[in-house]
Protein backbone atom coordinates (compact mmCIF):
# COMPACT_ATOMS: atom_id res chain seq x y z
CA UNK A 1 0.00 0.00 0.00
CA UNK A 2 2.84 2.66 0.82
CA UNK A 3 4.64 1.38 -2.40
CA UNK A 4 1.51 2.23 -4.35
CA UNK A 5 1.14 5.24 -2.65
CA UNK A 6 4.65 6.46 -3.06
CA UNK A 7 4.39 5.64 -6.94
CA UNK A 8 1.10 7.91 -6.95
CA UNK A 9 3.02 10.52 -5.43
CA UNK A 10 5.95 10.48 -7.73
CA UNK A 11 3.16 10.13 -10.80
CA UNK A 12 1.45 13.27 -9.37
CA UNK A 13 4.79 15.42 -8.84
CA UNK A 14 5.63 14.65 -12.24
CA UNK A 15 2.61 15.96 -13.80
CA UNK A 16 2.75 18.71 -12.17
CA UNK A 17 6.34 19.66 -13.56
CA UNK A 18 5.53 18.98 -16.86
CA UNK A 19 2.22 20.90 -16.73
CA UNK A 20 4.28 23.66 -14.74
CA UNK A 21 7.10 22.92 -17.77
CA UNK A 22 4.00 23.92 -20.72
CA UNK A 23 3.01 27.02 -18.99
CA UNK A 24 6.16 28.49 -18.16
CA UNK A 25 6.78 28.42 -22.53
CA UNK A 26 3.06 29.26 -22.91
CA UNK A 27 3.31 32.30 -20.55
CA UNK A 28 6.40 33.37 -21.88
CA UNK A 29 5.12 33.09 -25.66
CA UNK A 30 2.10 35.22 -24.69
CA UNK A 31 4.19 37.54 -23.17
CA UNK A 32 6.45 37.84 -26.13
CA UNK A 33 3.07 37.98 -28.57
CA UNK A 34 1.60 40.85 -26.74
CA UNK A 35 4.88 43.13 -26.64
CA UNK A 36 5.65 42.30 -30.66
CA UNK A 37 2.06 43.23 -31.19
CA UNK A 38 1.54 46.33 -29.06
CA UNK A 39 4.93 47.87 -30.06
CA UNK A 40 4.20 47.46 -33.38
CA UNK A 41 1.06 49.49 -33.02
CA UNK A 42 2.78 52.06 -31.13
CA UNK A 43 5.86 51.84 -33.37
CA UNK A 44 6.11 53.63 -37.07
CA UNK A 45 8.75 52.79 -39.69
CA UNK A 46 11.47 55.93 -40.03
CA UNK A 47 10.63 56.51 -36.14
CA UNK A 48 13.74 57.38 -34.65
CA UNK A 49 15.37 54.04 -33.07
CA UNK A 50 16.40 55.46 -29.62
CA UNK A 51 12.67 56.82 -28.61
CA UNK A 52 11.34 53.25 -30.22
CA UNK A 53 13.35 50.80 -28.58
CA UNK A 54 12.54 53.13 -25.72
CA UNK A 55 8.93 52.60 -26.40
CA UNK A 56 9.51 49.23 -26.42
CA UNK A 57 11.29 48.54 -23.41
CA UNK A 58 8.36 50.74 -21.32
CA UNK A 59 6.01 48.63 -23.06
CA UNK A 60 7.30 45.56 -22.54
CA UNK A 61 7.95 46.19 -19.16
CA UNK A 62 4.85 47.12 -18.33
CA UNK A 63 3.14 44.35 -20.25
CA UNK A 64 5.19 41.67 -18.37
CA UNK A 65 4.53 43.37 -15.02
CA UNK A 66 0.53 42.98 -15.40
CA UNK A 67 0.80 40.03 -17.20
CA UNK A 68 3.09 38.63 -15.36
CA UNK A 69 1.48 38.94 -12.13
CA UNK A 70 -1.86 37.38 -13.02
CA UNK A 71 -0.08 34.16 -14.15
CA UNK A 72 1.99 33.82 -11.36
CA UNK A 73 -0.85 32.94 -9.07
CA UNK A 74 -0.99 29.57 -11.43
CA UNK A 75 2.93 29.28 -12.68
CA UNK A 76 4.95 30.67 -9.44
CA UNK A 77 6.37 33.78 -9.37
CA UNK A 78 9.85 33.86 -10.08
CA UNK A 79 9.42 31.02 -12.95
CA UNK A 80 6.92 33.84 -14.60
CA UNK A 81 8.64 37.07 -13.92
CA UNK A 82 12.25 36.25 -14.43
CA UNK A 83 11.97 35.05 -17.88
CA UNK A 84 9.17 37.50 -18.72
CA UNK A 85 10.92 40.27 -17.89
CA UNK A 86 13.45 39.21 -19.91
CA UNK A 87 11.37 38.78 -22.93
CA UNK A 88 9.23 42.35 -21.83
CA UNK A 89 12.14 44.40 -21.62
CA UNK A 90 15.03 43.34 -24.02
CA UNK A 91 12.16 41.70 -26.76
CA UNK A 92 10.48 45.30 -26.53
CA UNK A 93 13.74 47.11 -27.62
CA UNK A 94 14.28 44.54 -30.31
CA UNK A 95 11.02 44.99 -31.69
CA UNK A 96 10.95 48.52 -31.75
CA UNK A 97 14.47 48.36 -33.45
CA UNK A 98 12.99 46.84 -36.01
CA UNK A 99 10.05 48.17 -36.25
CA UNK A 100 11.10 51.56 -36.68
CA UNK A 101 13.17 50.51 -39.23
CA UNK A 102 10.67 48.91 -41.50
CA UNK A 103 12.58 45.40 -41.29
CA UNK A 104 9.27 43.93 -39.21
CA UNK A 105 7.03 41.80 -39.89
CA UNK A 106 4.45 41.83 -42.86
CA UNK A 107 1.13 40.68 -41.47
CA UNK A 108 -0.01 40.70 -37.97
CA UNK A 109 0.10 37.06 -37.71
CA UNK A 110 3.78 36.84 -38.88
CA UNK A 111 4.48 39.29 -35.99
CA UNK A 112 2.54 37.13 -33.77
CA UNK A 113 4.25 34.11 -34.74
CA UNK A 114 7.90 36.31 -34.55
CA UNK A 115 6.88 36.48 -30.98
CA UNK A 116 6.14 33.77 -30.10
CA UNK A 117 9.15 31.90 -31.06
CA UNK A 118 10.90 34.45 -29.33
CA UNK A 119 9.44 34.07 -25.73
CA UNK A 120 10.16 30.00 -26.32
CA UNK A 121 13.17 30.85 -26.98
CA UNK A 122 13.93 33.02 -23.74
CA UNK A 123 11.89 30.61 -21.50
CA UNK A 124 14.28 27.78 -22.93
CA UNK A 125 17.52 29.71 -22.53
CA UNK A 126 16.41 30.93 -18.74
CA UNK A 127 15.76 27.06 -18.10
CA UNK A 128 19.26 25.45 -19.78
CA UNK A 129 20.76 28.52 -17.62
CA UNK A 130 18.77 27.44 -14.52
CA UNK A 131 19.72 24.06 -15.28
CA UNK A 132 23.61 25.06 -14.83
CA UNK A 133 23.30 27.52 -11.87
CA UNK A 134 21.21 24.85 -9.87
CA UNK A 135 22.44 23.45 -6.95
CA UNK A 136 25.39 24.40 -3.81
CA UNK A 137 27.59 27.26 -4.36
CA UNK A 138 29.17 27.00 -0.99
CA UNK A 139 29.29 23.77 0.79
CA UNK A 140 31.44 24.35 3.79
CA UNK A 141 30.30 22.04 6.18
CA UNK A 142 31.73 19.14 3.07
CA UNK B 1 7.68 49.19 15.49
CA UNK B 2 7.76 50.41 12.04
CA UNK B 3 4.32 51.29 11.38
CA UNK B 4 4.99 51.98 7.22
CA UNK B 5 6.58 48.58 6.83
CA UNK B 6 3.16 46.90 8.90
CA UNK B 7 0.81 48.75 7.28
CA UNK B 8 2.28 47.58 3.87
CA UNK B 9 2.15 43.94 4.83
CA UNK B 10 -0.78 44.56 6.27
CA UNK B 11 -2.43 45.10 2.99
CA UNK B 12 -0.53 42.21 0.92
CA UNK B 13 -1.71 39.86 3.68
CA UNK B 14 -4.88 40.12 1.50
CA UNK B 15 -3.22 39.10 -1.32
CA UNK B 16 -0.49 36.75 -0.28
CA UNK B 17 -2.22 33.41 -0.21
CA UNK B 18 -3.40 33.98 -3.91
CA UNK B 19 0.04 32.66 -5.05
CA UNK B 20 0.80 29.64 -2.77
CA UNK B 21 -0.47 27.16 -5.40
CA UNK B 22 2.04 27.22 -7.89
CA UNK B 23 4.73 28.26 -4.66
CA UNK B 24 3.76 25.08 -2.84
CA UNK B 25 3.98 23.01 -5.74
CA UNK B 26 7.46 24.23 -7.15
CA UNK B 27 8.99 25.61 -3.98
CA UNK B 28 7.58 23.77 -1.24
CA UNK B 29 9.63 20.14 -1.71
CA UNK B 30 12.65 22.42 -1.13
CA UNK B 31 11.51 24.50 1.90
CA UNK B 32 10.49 21.14 3.24
CA UNK B 33 14.05 19.81 2.94
CA UNK B 34 15.75 22.74 4.55
CA UNK B 35 13.34 23.47 7.10
CA UNK B 36 13.88 19.42 8.16
CA UNK B 37 17.06 20.33 9.73
CA UNK B 38 15.27 22.58 12.70
CA UNK B 39 16.43 21.53 15.82
CA UNK B 40 15.82 22.57 19.21
CA UNK B 41 14.25 25.73 20.22
CA UNK B 42 13.10 27.32 16.80
CA UNK B 43 11.99 30.94 15.54
CA UNK B 44 10.66 31.57 12.43
CA UNK B 45 10.97 35.13 11.23
CA UNK B 46 7.81 36.36 9.40
CA UNK B 47 5.50 34.05 9.66
CA UNK B 48 3.34 35.61 6.57
CA UNK B 49 -0.10 34.21 6.41
CA UNK B 50 1.51 30.89 7.57
CA UNK B 51 1.57 29.03 4.56
CA UNK B 52 4.74 27.65 5.22
CA UNK B 53 3.95 25.90 8.74
CA UNK B 54 3.09 22.81 6.37
CA UNK B 55 6.61 22.43 5.49
CA UNK B 56 7.80 22.21 9.15
CA UNK B 57 8.88 18.57 10.44
CA UNK B 58 5.73 17.64 12.79
CA UNK B 59 6.30 17.95 16.49
CA UNK B 60 8.22 20.89 16.53
CA UNK B 61 7.70 23.90 19.30
CA UNK B 62 8.30 26.65 16.97
CA UNK B 63 7.68 30.27 17.99
CA UNK B 64 6.83 32.04 14.79
CA UNK B 65 6.90 36.65 14.75
CA UNK B 66 5.38 39.06 12.06
CA UNK B 67 5.26 42.68 12.15
CA UNK B 68 1.64 42.20 10.42
CA UNK B 69 -1.61 41.50 12.61
CA UNK B 70 -3.43 41.24 9.41
CA UNK B 71 -0.88 38.20 8.55
CA UNK B 72 -0.86 37.07 11.89
CA UNK B 73 -4.74 36.86 12.26
CA UNK B 74 -4.28 34.54 8.55
CA UNK B 75 -1.70 32.52 10.83
CA UNK B 76 -3.79 31.21 13.35
CA UNK B 77 -5.86 29.26 11.56
CA UNK B 78 -2.77 27.59 9.49
CA UNK B 79 -1.06 27.48 13.01
CA UNK B 80 -3.81 25.78 14.73
CA UNK B 81 -4.03 22.44 12.03
CA UNK B 82 -0.10 21.76 12.75
CA UNK B 83 0.94 18.91 14.69
CA UNK B 84 3.54 20.42 17.41
CA UNK B 85 3.00 23.87 18.82
CA UNK B 86 3.49 27.26 17.16
CA UNK B 87 2.85 30.34 19.15
CA UNK B 88 2.49 33.70 17.12
CA UNK B 89 3.51 36.71 18.31
CA UNK B 90 3.70 40.57 16.63
CA UNK B 91 6.92 41.63 16.49
CA UNK B 92 9.79 43.66 14.61
CA UNK B 93 12.65 41.59 13.64
CA UNK B 94 15.33 44.67 14.30
CA UNK B 95 13.60 44.99 18.58
CA UNK B 96 13.10 41.52 19.32
CA UNK B 97 11.44 41.39 22.85
CA UNK B 98 13.42 37.85 23.39
CA UNK B 99 16.44 37.47 25.60
CA UNK B 100 20.07 36.76 24.03
CA UNK B 101 20.80 33.09 23.55
CA UNK B 102 16.81 31.61 23.50
CA UNK B 103 17.17 29.93 20.43
CA UNK B 104 18.83 27.06 18.31
CA UNK B 105 17.46 27.15 15.14
CA UNK B 106 16.08 30.38 13.34
CA UNK B 107 13.96 30.05 9.93
CA UNK B 108 13.11 32.53 7.38
CA UNK B 109 11.40 32.44 3.79
CA UNK B 110 11.03 35.33 1.96
CA UNK B 111 11.87 37.52 4.48
CA UNK B 112 15.01 39.98 4.34
CA UNK B 113 13.68 41.02 0.80
CA UNK B 114 11.38 43.01 3.05
CA UNK B 115 13.30 43.77 6.11
CA UNK B 116 14.11 47.90 5.61
CA UNK B 117 17.31 47.19 7.65
CA UNK B 118 18.52 43.77 6.50
CA UNK B 119 21.49 43.96 8.49
CA UNK B 120 19.84 45.30 11.85
CA UNK B 121 17.52 42.46 11.90
CA UNK B 122 20.33 39.84 10.93
CA UNK B 123 22.32 41.38 13.85
CA UNK B 124 18.84 40.74 16.26
CA UNK B 125 18.86 37.50 15.30
CA UNK B 126 22.09 36.42 16.15
CA UNK B 127 21.88 37.77 19.13
CA UNK B 128 18.51 35.59 20.19
CA UNK B 129 20.79 32.09 18.61
CA UNK B 130 22.85 30.18 21.19
CA UNK B 131 26.32 30.11 20.27
CA UNK B 132 26.57 27.25 17.50
CA UNK B 133 22.87 27.72 16.44
CA UNK B 134 21.92 27.82 12.93
CA UNK B 135 19.85 30.33 10.79
CA UNK B 136 17.71 28.25 8.12
CA UNK B 137 16.77 30.55 5.13
CA UNK B 138 14.78 30.82 1.99
CA UNK B 139 15.20 33.43 0.34
CA UNK B 140 15.00 36.01 -3.35
CA UNK B 141 18.40 37.84 -3.92
CA UNK B 142 19.67 40.38 -6.96
CA UNK B 143 20.84 37.71 -9.75
CA UNK B 144 24.27 38.19 -10.42
CA UNK B 145 23.10 37.17 -14.23
CA UNK B 146 23.85 41.25 -15.72
CA UNK B 147 20.94 41.90 -17.76
CA UNK B 148 18.53 39.85 -14.58
CA UNK B 149 20.24 42.10 -12.17
CA UNK B 150 19.58 45.40 -14.13
CA UNK B 151 16.42 44.23 -14.59
CA UNK B 152 15.67 43.73 -10.59
CA UNK B 153 17.53 47.09 -9.94
CA UNK B 154 15.08 48.70 -12.04
CA UNK B 155 12.04 47.12 -10.93
CA UNK B 156 12.68 47.24 -7.34
CA UNK B 157 11.67 51.02 -7.09
CA UNK B 158 8.16 50.33 -8.50
CA UNK B 159 7.94 46.66 -6.42
CA UNK B 160 8.98 47.54 -2.98
CA UNK B 161 5.81 50.02 -2.60
CA UNK B 162 3.71 47.12 -2.20
CA UNK B 163 5.91 44.34 -2.10
CA UNK B 164 9.47 43.24 -1.33
CA UNK B 165 13.03 44.47 -2.62
CA UNK B 166 13.93 42.84 -5.81
CA UNK B 167 17.85 43.30 -5.44
CA UNK B 168 19.15 42.52 -1.93
CA UNK B 169 22.38 40.94 -1.23
CA UNK B 170 21.27 38.50 1.48
CA UNK B 171 24.33 36.02 1.61
CA UNK B 172 26.67 39.26 1.95
CA UNK B 173 24.53 40.42 4.73
CA UNK B 174 24.60 37.44 5.96
CA UNK B 175 28.07 37.80 6.83
CA UNK B 176 27.99 41.67 7.65
CA UNK B 177 25.68 40.13 10.48
CA UNK B 178 28.22 37.96 11.69
CA UNK B 179 27.38 34.67 10.58
CA UNK B 180 29.56 31.74 9.05
CA UNK B 181 28.32 30.63 5.93
CA UNK B 182 27.31 26.83 6.39
CA UNK B 183 26.19 26.31 2.77
CA UNK B 184 24.30 28.16 -0.20
CA UNK B 185 22.45 26.75 -2.92
CA UNK B 186 20.62 28.11 -6.14
CA UNK B 187 17.51 26.26 -6.01
CA UNK B 188 16.03 28.85 -8.82
CA UNK B 189 18.71 30.44 -11.00
CA UNK B 190 20.87 32.38 -8.71
CA UNK B 191 17.71 34.19 -7.48
CA UNK B 192 16.40 31.94 -5.19
CA UNK B 193 18.51 30.40 -2.77
CA UNK B 194 18.49 28.30 0.23
CA UNK B 195 21.29 29.70 2.73
CA UNK B 196 22.35 28.04 5.81
CA UNK B 197 24.44 29.62 8.42
CA UNK B 198 25.76 29.46 11.95
CA UNK B 199 26.55 32.18 14.97
CA UNK B 200 30.14 30.42 15.98
CA UNK B 201 30.30 30.13 19.64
Amino acid sequence: MSTLIRRLQIAGRRNWTMLFTIGDYLAGMLISVATALVVRALVWPGMDMVIAMLIGMAVGMVLHFVLGLVLSALLGMFETMMPGSLIGMYGGMLFGMRDSMAAGSATLGATALVGAVFGAIVVLGVKIYDRTLRGPVVDAAG
Amino acid sequence: MDTATQRKWDKASRTLDLFAFAEDRRLGPHKRRLFSKMSGATLMVAAGTGNDFKFFPPSMNVVAIDISPKMLERAALKAATYTGSIELREMDVCALEFAGATFDTVVTACTFCSVPKPIVGLRELRRVLKPNGQILMFEHVRSAIGPLGILMDLMTPLVSRFGPDLNRDTVGNVQKAGFRLRRVENVYLDVVKIIEAVKEA
